[in-house]
């Protein structure tokens, strides 16, 4: 016979052994914007994919809200092809889709309509009675940047943001913001809403596996972190490598540029995760402080020495000729955005004090890579014939984030023989022979997070507007030096000389990735 | 993810020194190019190997499908693997291994396992592990993948297991009672004691993951405590161990704050094999819930939780049908003992 336990329980037992401590209460996950790319492409088939590996919790309820004139059955059969085409795993279950798709919905509405936002309400009401979501919500701002103070100020005086019981978080898309004063009055506008706890500010390469393994492979090998400071590391070199160009997004680029694209976000939190001191445990404020620690250190930059921007002109890359970026759709032809940027950075503090940090990004570049290179210093006496070493390079250790995801370690050896020669070689770990497994997409990691309530993942308040802050520095610097003479590399190329002399300058080369 | 497997060299050798020299050959891609610089690149950045893994099997027909199974196995735990055959009934004594070596690549960078297959018949058969041991890449975990049920009682089967970080075995094929006695002990003695793996655990975790998303949602939890029964519905062909061992967790699990959870076991005659059906009942303030787990045809579970007379939202999710490769798989990566699978075998038995 069962006996009824006196004390009330504390956690779930049933959990015990199995890979997430618990799973998210039921919600429902309000997506502004849901007729558009990133619904379709990314966040659809990510929730797909969690109601397929059992990660959703029963009610889980999405509703959908654009000003594009959808029936509500039309928006399912809409987003049934996007899971079709997009979702990692096909087949497509139908049964397990069906069973999600009872929880859609769609409210066709102009997000700065507010009589919508009634409408919005009342149907949150419907779920919440209907699918016990008890009051907890997701909004996930996937539109244009220009909506989100917008309907977080709707959300905010329709009252559906503080409304009854249950959690509310609020989910913002990157660009966030485009310099450090829209950053803060775009943070200004959603805490007038939410609290800092409440918002989820999305860089999807931190959901990526290799960006996570990075800190693994950092703080979980106690080989690497003896040696991970300026004593024995000679620099670090970050790269994000693109070979495609603008593609269709002409419109956007021009407004943005390299700069606020991808070093403002990608680059800035490769350089946190590589520079940063071990968080005492990995929660959202601790692995946070750590990071923006990292941002807080950085010397000021002297933009004319430290920063080199570049335009692709036309080129060849991987055999195609492609135009210039200046020839390219919803772009003017004497356009001065940069599509290419080279920073050098220093981070004052104890560990990395002297020791350069060199940071690159670029379009229309021979091949695409992401990775953090540290090049070790040499060792300080060499007990062989000077002819038998002067090929030899310095040790180098690769985190590949993309493609090719691993670590490569470039150690000498001997070559056998009767003499003492030696070579350089690489000892290579890819991540892909080890665990030959579909990585889940960046995207699912970071709706289950936000679901879950854990922000380790996503970027804070301060940490955005230190790196903004440092964009703004170099975007003033830019903006009292003469026009560029733009284009001033071709595609295909390693991007423009002036970023080689930078590095050369220092008596070092750029890698090839 | 671009993949080409094929089989490189394949020879037969019956010395022990001369197998390791084999597999030294195959391990560091001498065969290519007799030892050239590229072949000796190519073989250097294709190490990956993540354990030592020992297969047993018993019949010849057993070994083709076994070997499949390691080679797709490969794919995501690349390992030294030994297959062993073991005929004692045999009257001439006799040893044959043949080493082979498994090559694919994987996004231009080839990855190469190696493979040996001891055959043994009469005397040396007993002997197999002192065979197998001198054949294991160092400080690489050993598993002891035993198909079938185990001879539990044999010096062979105590042998293999004092080299065994780790015996995988899968209940699902025809273990009784009796068998999971054995296996608990196994787990449990002090000398050569490997830790154990059971495919049919791993087949368990949708089951229990989902079960135990029940118990998360708000308010729930509380009625976790006031479990009073559990009813488990399993496939009409006899075989129970997969039953046993779901009703075995829940007590477990549930006697860890206190709470004996009575099991009750019943047959669902329109399913063959396997769990069809976990029901918990408990009590509760608002009056008496059952949660309920039913597979469906296409291997989905469907979840329904009644509170009272009233039906919540059922929900449709995935019931993983994994391959054996896969189970293995997730076998492997467990480290150290699974003390809740032993916890379960033993509630399993009470």
């Amino acid at each position: 016979m069962a006996q009824a336990v006196t004390t009330p329980l504390t956690q779930n037992v049933l959990r015990d052994g199995l890979i997430l401590p618990r799973t998210p209460d039921p919600a429902a996950m309000v997506i502004f914007g849901a007729s558009g790319d990133l619904t379709a492409r990314k966040l659809m088939p990510a929730l797909y994919n969690l109601a397929l590996n059992r990660y959703l919790p029963s009610g889980f309820s999405v509703i959908g809200v654009a000003d594009t004139a959808l029936s509500e059955d039309e928006f399912r059969a809409h987003m049934a092809d996007a899971v079709q085409k997009f979702s990692r795993t096909q087949p497509v279950d139908r049964a397990v889709w069906q069973s999600l798709a009872e929880g859609i919905s769609f409210v066709r509405m102009p997000f700065d309509d507010e009589s919508g936002y009634g409408r919005l309400a009342a149907e949150l009401d419907r779920v919440d009675r209907e699918r016990g979501t008890n009051g907890n919500r997701v909004f996930y701002m996937a539109t244009a940047p220009q909506f989100f103070s917008v309907i977080i100020d709707r959300l905010g005086n329709s009252g559906i943001a503080k409304a009854g019981e249950g959690w509310k978080r609020v989910v913002i898309e990157k660009p966030f913001g485009n310099d450090l004063k829209s950053a803060q009055a775009l943070n200004k506008a959603i805490h007038s809403v939410f609290t800092e706890q409440q918002i989820f500010r999305i860089d999807h390469y931190l959901g990526k596996e290799t960006v996570q393994n990075v800190l693994v492979f950092r703080f979980a090998n106690g080989i690497f972190e003896p040696i991970w400071n300026r004593r024995y590391v000679d620099h670090v070199q970050i790269t994000v490598a693109e070979d495609i160009g603008i593609e269709r997004r002409g419109k956007y680029y021009e407004t943005a540029g390299a700069l606020r694209d991808i070093f403002q976000n990608h680059l800035l939190q490769l350089l946190s995760i590589a520079a940063m001191e071990a968080p005492p445990n990995f929660d959202a404020d601790s692995v946070r402080d750590e990071k923006v620690k990292v941002l807080k250190s950085i010397h000021p930059i002297d933009v004319g020495k430290d920063v080199v921007r570049g335009q692709y002109g036309p080129g060849w890359v991987g055999g195609q000729q492609v135009p210039g970026y200046r020839q390219e759709m919803n772009v003017m032809p004497t356009s001065n955005t940069e599509t290419f940027v080279a920073v050098r950075l220093k981070i004052d503090n104890w560990r990395w004090a002297d020791t350069p940090f060199y940071l690159r990004t670029g379009k229309r570049l021979p091949s695409r890579a992401s990775e953090i290179a540290i090049q070790f210093k040499n060792p300080p006496h060499l007990p062989f014939a000077k002819t038998a070493v002067e090929e030899l390079t310095p040790n180098w250790l690769v985190m590949r984030i993309q493609p090719h995801e691993g670590a490569s370690l470039k150690i000498a050896a001997k070559i056998p023989g009767p003499v003492m020669r030696l070579r350089t070689v690489n000892m290579d770990f890819f991540y892909g022979s080890s665990f030959m497994v579909e990585s889940p997409d960046a995207y699912e990691r970071l709706v289950l997070d936000c679901m879950l309530g854990d922000a380790t993942l996503f970027a804070r308040e301060d940490e955005v507007e230190r790196a903004w802050g440092l964009v703004d520095r170099i975007e003033a610097g830019w903006a009292s030096q003469p026009a560029p003479p733009f284009p001033n590399y071709d595609a295909g190329t390693w991007g423009p000389a002036d970023a080689d002399a930078m590095i050369e300058q220092d008596g070092r080369r750029w890698r090839r990735p | 993810m671009i993949q080409n497997h094929g089989e490189l060299s394949a020879r037969t050798f019956v010395d022990v020194h001369a197998i390791q020299e084999e597999l030294d050959q195959v391990r560091w891609g001498l065969h290519d190019g007799a030892g050239s610089e590229a072949a000796q690149h190519a073989a250097a950045e294709a190490r990956a190997s993540v354990s030592n893994l020992i297969a047993v099997v018993s019949n010849e027909p057993e070994l083709g499908a076994i070997s499949s199974v390691l080679d797709r196995l490969s794919v995501t735990n690349p390992s030294r693997t030994l297959i062993l055959l073991a005929q004692h009934t045999r009257a001439a004594d006799k040893l044959e291994a043949q080493v082979s070596a498994q090559e694919r690549t994987e996004s231009g960078h080839r990855v190469t396992t190696e493979r040996v297959v001891l055959h043994a018949h009469g005397e040396p058969a007993r002997h197999l592990a002192s065979l197998a041991a001198p054949l294991l890449i160092s400080d690489l975990p050993v598993i002891l993948w035993w198909p079938g049920r185990p001879q539990f009682d044999t010096p062979l089967f105590d042998d293999l297991c004092e080299l065994a970080d780790r015996l995988v075995v899968d209940t699902d094929d025809g273990f009784d009672d009796a068998d999971l006695a054995r296996l608990l002990k196994v787990a449990r003695r002090k000398k050569a004691q490997a830790s154990i793996g059971d495919l049919n655990w791993a087949r368990l975790i949708a089951w229990r993951h989902v079960a135990a998303q029940f118990f998360d949602m708000p308010g729930m939890l509380a009625r976790l405590a006031q479990i009073h029964g559990v009813s488990i519905f399993h496939g009409s062909d006899g075989l129970t161990a997969q039953a046993r061992l779901l009703g075995g967790w829940i007590r477990s699990r549930m006697a860890t704050i206190g709470i004996d959870v009575p099991l009750e076991f019943r047959v669902d005659e329109s399913f063959e094999h396997g769990v069809c059906q976990f029901l918990i009942y408990t009590r509760g303030d608002d009056g008496p819930a059952r949660f309920s787990l039913s597979r469906l045809r296409g291997n989905r579970l469907l979840t329904q939780i009644r509170l009272g007379d009233q039906d919540l939202a059922p929900r449709t999710v995935r019931l993983d049908s994994r391959a054996t490769e896969e189970l293995l798989s997730i076998e492997l990566t467990l480290p150290g003992h699974d003390v809740l699978f032993e916890q379960a075998l033993d509630a399993a038995l009470r």
